[in-house]
């Protein structure tokens, strides 16, 4: 029996777990694969994180302080988890890294492996990303963003009108994913209000199918996005992205005023969805975890239990089970710590 | 076949790829302009904060059973400063509005009537055509008022003035004397007129008008009007003592 609980992911997700395992008594080891902790915050330069438009790095740094400063909890960086072997309270799992490779002995297993943005490129060549220079990503609009250098790529000048369409690789039959990847209708509203804070002459519109902006996103983003910063919403979503004159046109229906529509724009946002991140992909092979159609970790229950997996001593948390915001992810991975320390305490599952 | 509905440009000087079907005459300048007048008025900040086009507007409003009329476009065109789209409405669309405001009870607490009050204003106060049409089928009733301080009069009961009267009011102002007659006495059977307004209300009526500016918008729809209007005014004021 080991009281060591691995912890494969360094993100929002995989640290909350960490600090929260740790802080009650449990030691705790952090296999990262990228070269530092923090996740897709901070490899993905995320400028303000939405809700709460408070700085990325800082709100990482501190989350990452309160699990590292922990004397119990170790982390491997450019690390991964190559293999895994015996059952809960007796896991061998295998850590590989730079080439070199070593087993540790593991009580319990807390899967943290999150998400990748959907790539535009993937079944066909949507809105033109890999096209035009000035059709980029939300994740390309944060690194721009976060350095207050929001500007047309092509021209490196500040935008007249920007566009953000949304549901780019989500609520998609033909592409798969059928589901709501969440967070995005909150991100785009959030950098349009950036872009109109860092760029105050430009026109920023969002071009909706719904606008998702559940509980308080809709009175601290939407409303403020609409009424103090002038961000217009149209509801329609645009069917292609054209090039006429050098400049952008996007051409879609504007439902709500009944009427197709052909603007032009200098800069287009593609609000990317959420995937299963090729490690969760990986990871829930590896550990035996069964996954969803869209390879999302599933878990016991769809409500009452959201961390803990089918394969005992192994929990999931974050977005490595589905779209997730970082309350969502926090909230999880608390859990997924907690559970999975009363799991080697008491040596059975805590029942849903 | 119907003409294709005008595609939305969300313009900007130079910036639309395909002109909007109706007021390609008028100055792109010129449109920014009124709508820079509409968005100046002090009562316009209270009037939209933002649309989440609900429809809730559209639905509360009688006018929208009848007219090809929607309160939420106004709001949404105005949300989105699509300077072609306001100029469109503030010469077609607002003049289907009652000004009843049941579209007050919109829950992003917007008023779409009184953003059509502005529209009207600023299109009045710069003397748009149609505005002078649409208000054209008005004349005697503003005149009555004006004049008399008393409301609508049976004697206005006119096909030619109210179309949307329906058929019936042809036969009903061809005879009118006589069907004021069917009417209980206390009507007095009159015809020209609802009752008598005594002259100092008439007199603080006629100031209120004139101070208020009310009378030159009067001059900006209809100049003959205004001279008519102007002549019993100034009577009634003179024989008070005022001098205006």
């Amino acid at each position: 029996m080991s009281d060591r609980i691995v912890v494969i992911g360094g993100g929002p997700a995989g640290l909350e777990a960490a600090a929260m395992a740790g802080r009650l008594g449990a030691p705790v080891l952090i296999v990262e694969k990228r070269s530092h902790l923090g996740g897709a915050p901070i490899a993905e330069s995320y400028a303000a994180l939405t809700h709460g438009l408070q700085s990325a790095e800082e709100l990482m740094g501190k989350m990452m302080a309160a699990a590292t400063d922990l004397d119990r909890v170790e982390v491997r960086t450019e690390s991964e988890v190559v293999a895994m072997s015996g059952t809960g309270g007796n896991f061998t799992v295998t850590i590989s890294s730079n080439g070199s490779e070593e087993t540790v002995d593991a009580g319990a297993i807390v899967l943290a492996t999150g998400f990748q943005h959907f790539d535009p490129g993937r079944e066909t060549q949507q809105y033109g990303y890999y096209e035009f220079p000035d059709v980029i990503t939300i994740q390309d609009a944060e690194g721009m963003l976060k350095e207050e250098t929001f500007v047309t790529p092509s021209t490196g000048k500040p935008p007249e009108r920007v566009a953000f369409i949304q549901c780019v690789g989500s609520r998609d039959r033909q592409i798969g994913n059928e589901y709501c990847s969440k967070v995005c209708c909150g991100i785009s509203s959030k950098q349009a209000i950036e872009v109109r804070q860092q760029v105050p002459d430009a026109r920023v519109f969002i071009f909706y199918i719904d606008m998702r902006m559940y509980g308080y996103w809709e009175n601290e983003i939407y409303w403020p996005a609409q009424e103090q910063h002038r961000v217009n919403y149209v509801k329609g979503i645009v069917t292609e992205v054209l090039a006429k004159n050098g400049r952008l046109i996007i051409r879609g229906e504007d439902t709500t005023m009944g009427r197709p529509m052909e603007v032009p724009m200098d800069v287009v946002v593609l609000a990317v969805g959420m995937e299963p991140s090729p490690g969760t992909r990986h990871m829930a092979d590896i550990l035996g975890i069964a996954t969803n159609k869209y390879g999302f970790v599933e878990t016991v229950h769809d409500v009452l239990d959201t961390v803990t997996t089918a394969v005992a001593g192994v929990y999931v948390c974050g977005s490595a089970t589905g779209p997730a915001d970082l309350d969502d992810t926090i909230s999880s991975a608390g859990s997924a710590g907690a559970k999975a320390v009363a799991y080697l305490r008491s040596g059975a599952e805590v029942p849903a | 076949m119907a003409a294709a509905a005008p595609v939305t440009t969300f313009a900007t000087a130079g910036g639309a790829t395909l002109s909007p079907d109706h007021y390609v005459d008028v100055a792109y300048e010129e449109k920014l302009r009124l709508w820079d007048e509409v968005k100046a008025d002090p009562r316009f900040p209270d009037y939209l904060y933002g649309c989440y086009e609900c429809g809730i507007c559209v639905a509360a409003c009688p006018s929208a059973k009848f007219y090809n009329f929607s309160p939420r476009k106004i709001a949404q065109a105005a949300a989105r400063e699509d300077v072609e789209l306001i100029f469109e409405q503030m010469n077609d669309d607002v003049w289907n509005c009652s000004q009843c405001f049941s579209c007050n009870r919109c829950p992003r607490q917007n008023s779409p009537g009184g953003l059509i009050t502005i529209l009207r204003e600023v299109a009045v106060n710069n003397g748009l055509a149609s505005s002078k049409a649409a208000l054209e089928g008005y004349t005697r009733i503003v005149y009555k008022i004006m004049t008399t301080g008393t409301q609508v009069s049976p004697d206005m009961l006119q096909a030619d003035a109210f179309p949307d009267w329906g058929p019936g009011v042809m036969e009903v102002s061809d005879n009118l004397e006589l069907w004021r007659k069917a009417l209980p006495p206390e009507t007095l059977h009159t015809t020209s007129m609802s009752w008598q307004v005594d002259d100092k209300t008439l007199t603080e009526l006629y100031l209120i008008w004139h101070y208020t500016g009310v009378m030159d918008l009067i001059a900006e729809v209809d100049e003959g009007l205004h001279m008519i209007i102007l002549d019993v005014m100034e009577e009634t004021l003179e024989e008070a003592g005022f001098e205006i």
